[in-house]
């Protein structure tokens, strides 16, 4: 087969994946379609803090606070103000989205480790105040928060959840993607890879850096928001540390800077827990050896692997670069 | 009052002085390798854990015990640096800290499994009796563990400013290519790198774990020696024990005036407001942008 059919060849892995990911819900049991909707939130987040560590290169251990927001956000609205659910999902998001703004004022001064402990000290002062403002999120003992309904529509199965899920990641998913190549992503890449450069060229570092903070915290406050309404009650001992740290783990085990990557990423952390479910004691050990293995034989992520194996063998697309340092 | 005041920043300073040592460990690997080791704080629990099974299980004498984890600890450290670090040393850094970060999750999990998650009490040879010194209040086992602190840094100072290794493993520190053409075998200062940091990290597990709690989920201490090391400036090894001693006197004083939520809040705010003004930490410079 020549090369040029091969190229051309590469839209079918996707409609493959898309007429699978249709099909799916006919053929497996609820249990499933619950997980698969978890994985499509944490697709969300991914792709948003893929956006800023990946692409930016600002490293952020705060995506679990973000996340929080948008949970806490469309859940306080819904259940204490009765608002509709679509305009609790947008609020949320776009809350959360002005939120990661504020905080991308102080962190422009912060790169690489100093960042990621500033934003990790922003995951743990959130959390706290999500026990210490009871009156507005009933503190350790949680909240509850009843489907979402569109017109009436409840989504209340797996099902419904299944699809709605599907098509909000999937446009967002899109999005992400004309985001970056467009005039918005090369300036974020320009950052990435040499601030000054970047600045020389134009780039507003500033201006840019805070929209990367707010498009990515918008991406992870509508997740949180969607994940409020998908599992209906809300345990501020979630939204962690630990969190953040999966968040992260799941983009760089993915592939930095790559779309491609937060999705793999995403299925690899949530569906690799659920293979090992049945190893009791045993699942924690093997689910960290598979971590560090993936990692010493993929040193560029699931995608970095399958990108350098498509152009070796195949000769599709082009051999991947990522820069070994991100933020210095 | 005052008496009240001293008492916990003695207390805090104790608890500091086991940050700070956590946090050597963090900026020596840096310093000599660019690679954040996220299992840092699991060979302070290790280290607990192996003490306990000597002191207990085999009731070695306490001074044997204390050596013996320091040596099995940096055995670990060289282990891991050999079988997850070595073969990766290339790739991005992030997918370095990756892999210390699943090291630390098989780590924690070993742990689970062989003494399981109940709480073990492990003894120290410092007594817990309050002593009383003009305004001074402080125990024994404060005094002891700042104590045995300091002569740890002091010695390892003296090792890297005296010794043919110690001058190695700082050229190292400042250009790998220069110390590789001076005749220095890189790969085996990055080995020792990490059995020295492991072996601090052993010295603050038997240090640390009699005052706080022994189980594996101890080694989240790391991330506040970590918040230390960067308070100082990451990279900077007085930078790492100021800022470890400070934060654990910043907590326990914060833990006296506040509840215990606010406490960990409040130290937090603290680090932000210090990075926002000095954004490479109090004793680092500023990070330079590579052109």
């Amino acid at each position: 087969m020549g090369m040029k059919t091969l190229e051309r060849l590469k839209g079918l892995p996707l409609v493959v994946v898309g007429v699978g990911l249709l099909a799916l819900p006919s053929f497996v049991d609820n249990y499933i379609l619950y997980v698969m909707t978890r994985l499509f939130v944490y697709v969300l987040v991914a792709l948003g803090l893929n956006l800023l560590t990946g692409y930016t290169g600002q490293v952020s251990l705060g995506h679990a606070a973000f996340f929080a927001i948008g949970a806490y956000t469309a859940a306080v609205l819904a259940e204490s103000w009765r608002w509709p659910s679509v305009l609790c999902v947008v609020a949320a998001a776009v809350f959360t989205a002005v939120v990661g703004y504020l905080l991308g004022l102080p962190c422009l001064r912060l790169s690489g480790l100093y960042l990621a402990m500033a934003t990790l000290g922003f995951t743990l002062i959130v959390q706290e105040m999500l026990l210490q403002l009871a009156v507005i999120t009933h503190g350790s003992e949680g909240m509850k928060v009843r489907p979402a309904s569109i017109l009436g529509f409840t989504f209340d199965s797996d099902y419904r959840k299944y699809f709605l899920l599907l098509v909000v990641t999937t446009s967002m998913l899109i999005v992400a993607r004309n985001l970056i190549r467009g005039r918005t992503g090369r300036a974020f890449l320009a950052i990435r890879e040499n601030e000054r450069a970047a600045e020389a060229m134009g780039v507003n570092l500033a201006q840019y850096k805070t929209i990367a903070f707010a498009i990515s915290a918008l991406y992870t406050g509508l997740a949180g928001a969607l994940s409020a309404f998908l599992v209906g009650f809300l345990d501020p001992q979630e939204f962690s540390v630990f969190l953040s740290i999966q968040f992260i783990t799941i983009i760089i085990l993915g592939g930095l800077g790559s779309l491609l990557g937060s999705v793999l990423g995403a299925g690899f952390l949530i569906i690799l827990p659920e293979l090992l479910a049945g190893l009791d004691v045993w699942q924690a050990l093997v689910y960290g050896l598979l971590m560090v293995l993936t990692i010493i034989f993929m040193p560029y992520g699931l995608s970095g692997a399958i990108r350098r194996h498509a152009y070796r063998w195949l000769g599709v697309g082009v051999e991947p670069i990522v820069p070994r340092r991100l933020g210095h | 009052m005052v008496e009240i005041l001293t008492s916990q920043v003695v207390s805090g300073l104790a608890t500091g002085c086991v940050y700070a040592l956590i946090a050597l460990g963090f900026v020596l690997i840096f310093k000599a390798t660019d690679v954040v080791n996220f299992a840092q704080g699991e060979f302070v629990m290790a280290s607990g854990f192996i003490s306990y099974t000597l002191l207990i299980r085999f009731e070695l004498p306490y001074w044997l015990v204390f050596l013996a984890t320091i040596a099995l600890s940096g055995i670990m450290g060289v282990a891991l640096e050999r079988v997850v670090v070595r073969p990766i040393m290339t790739a991005p850094i992030f997918s370095i800290v990756i892999a210390t970060i699943g090291a630390s999750i098989v780590m924690r999990s070993s742990a689970g499994i062989l003494y399981g998650y109940d709480v073990l009490p492990l003894p120290t040879i410092f007594s817990k009796d309050p002593i009383h010194w003009g305004v001074l209040n402080f125990t024994l086992m404060d005094a002891g563990v700042i104590g045995s602190s300091l002569v740890i840094m002091v010695v390892l100072y003296l090792f890297f400013k005296l010794t043919k290794t110690g001058t190695a493993m700082r050229a190292t520190a400042q250009s790998q290519t220069a110390a590789r053409l001076m005749g220095v075998s890189v790969g085996r200062i990055f080995s020792l790198t990490w059995a020295i940091s492991a072996g601090i990290g052993g010295v603050a597990g038997v240090l640390i774990a009699p005052i706080i709690y022994l189980d594996p989920n101890l080694g989240f201490i790391g991330v506040k020696a970590f918040a230390g090391a960067i308070l100082g400036g990451f990279g900077s090894i007085p930078g790492a024990i100021v800022g470890g001693m400070l934060l654990g006197i910043l907590e326990n004083l914060s833990g006296y005036f506040f509840n215990a939520g606010i406490k960990q809040v409040s130290t937090y705010i603290l680090l932000i407001l210090v990075l926002v003004v000095r954004p490479g930490g109090l004793f680092g410079a500023a990070p330079i942008r590579r052109v």
